[in-house]
């Protein structure tokens, strides 16, 4: 083993260094120069290529605008995990992943545990807002309204020899 | 109830908690009324550490309490009659505010009747 790994320094030491570089980037910053995308497809000939590489058909591939930055990298669907059918056997059920499906360029935050931006919501958001600011704007409109009817207890003020004479009850 | 209506019902005179009593204190009454005599000196107050919101009529009770206290600690149920007299003196303070109160409404509805002018 050391002696084929002595071997694979001396005759292709540039291959080994690549490697283990990957290895270590990979490990360390949970990124590789491999992680990174092709240029911006610019024909039909590219496109295809670039669709074949992320496996898509040239029907679904669709890059997204060069200004992006993304380069030749899919625009997938923005479907969260919660929006996947939870009966099928993925491959990663913990993840509702197939082997080899592409991820969506902001995967990380279309997790079970993040945003789900397909998700079909229990009521609208208008029907959310209207209570939340109905509950919340009646609320404070009610404080301010009986700010001008406060309730007290039937005292005066709290007698303090500083604050003047005060007289007891009952004569003698 | 009663404490919440003692007030409500005050409010056409305009008299809230904590107000001022604005009449002479001596009005109406037949007999002299005696000024409450302060028993605890300014210099012992301060001495024992007692906060300005509690040196009112009642502080030679305070002081005896926590005199008490000190000499007592960690026996603090041999305070018990120490801190009774000093919450019933508390007490008897509270009425007399609250009797205070009632004297106030009351004048200010009979100038009211007397006088016959709107608050």
């Amino acid at each position: 083993m050391a002696s084929l790994i002595k071997k694979a320094i001396i005759s292709n030491p540039y291959t080994v260094r690549k490697t283990l570089g990957i290895f270590c980037n990979a490990t360390r910053n949970h990124w590789n120069f491999q992680y990174k995308p092709g240029p911006y497809p610019k024909n039909a000939a590219e496109r295809e290529a670039a669709a074949a590489k992320y496996g898509l058909s040239i029907e679904e591939y669709q890059p997204y605008p060069e200004s992006m930055g993304y380069g030749d990298y899919p625009k997938l669907p923005e479907i969260g995990e919660d929006s996947r059918d939870p009966h099928y056997p993925y491959d990663n059920p913990e993840l509702k992943r197939n082997f080899n499906e592409p991820i969506h360029a902001r995967m990380e935050i279309f997790g079970g545990d993040r945003y789900d931006p397909s998700m079909k919501r229990r009521f609208s958001l208008l029907h959310q807002w209207t209570w939340f600011l109905g509950v919340v704007g009646g609320s404070a409109a009610l404080f301010f309204y009986l700010e001008n009817f406060k309730f007290g207890r039937p005292v005066t003020m709290k007698q303090y020899p500083t604050n003047g004479p005060h007289y007891s009850w009952g004569g003698k | 109830m009663g404490q919440i209506m003692g007030s409500y019902g005050a409010r056409n005179v305009g008299l809230y908690m904590d107000d001022a009593p604005t009449f002479d204190p001596q009005a109406g009454f037949d007999y002299e009324r005696q000024p409450r005599v302060m028993k605890a000196r300014e210099a012992d107050l301060i001495s024992a550490k007692i906060p300005p919101k509690h040196r009112d009529y009642c502080a030679h009770y305070l002081l005896e309490y926590q005199s008490c206290r000190y000499k007592n600690m960690p026996l603090l149920y041999k305070c018990a009659h120490e801190k009774h007299h000093y919450l019933t003196c508390e007490k008897d303070d509270y009425v007399m505010r609250m009797k205070e109160f009632e004297r106030e409404r009351r004048l200010r509805l009979r100038e009211k009747r007397i006088t016959g002018v709107a608050f």
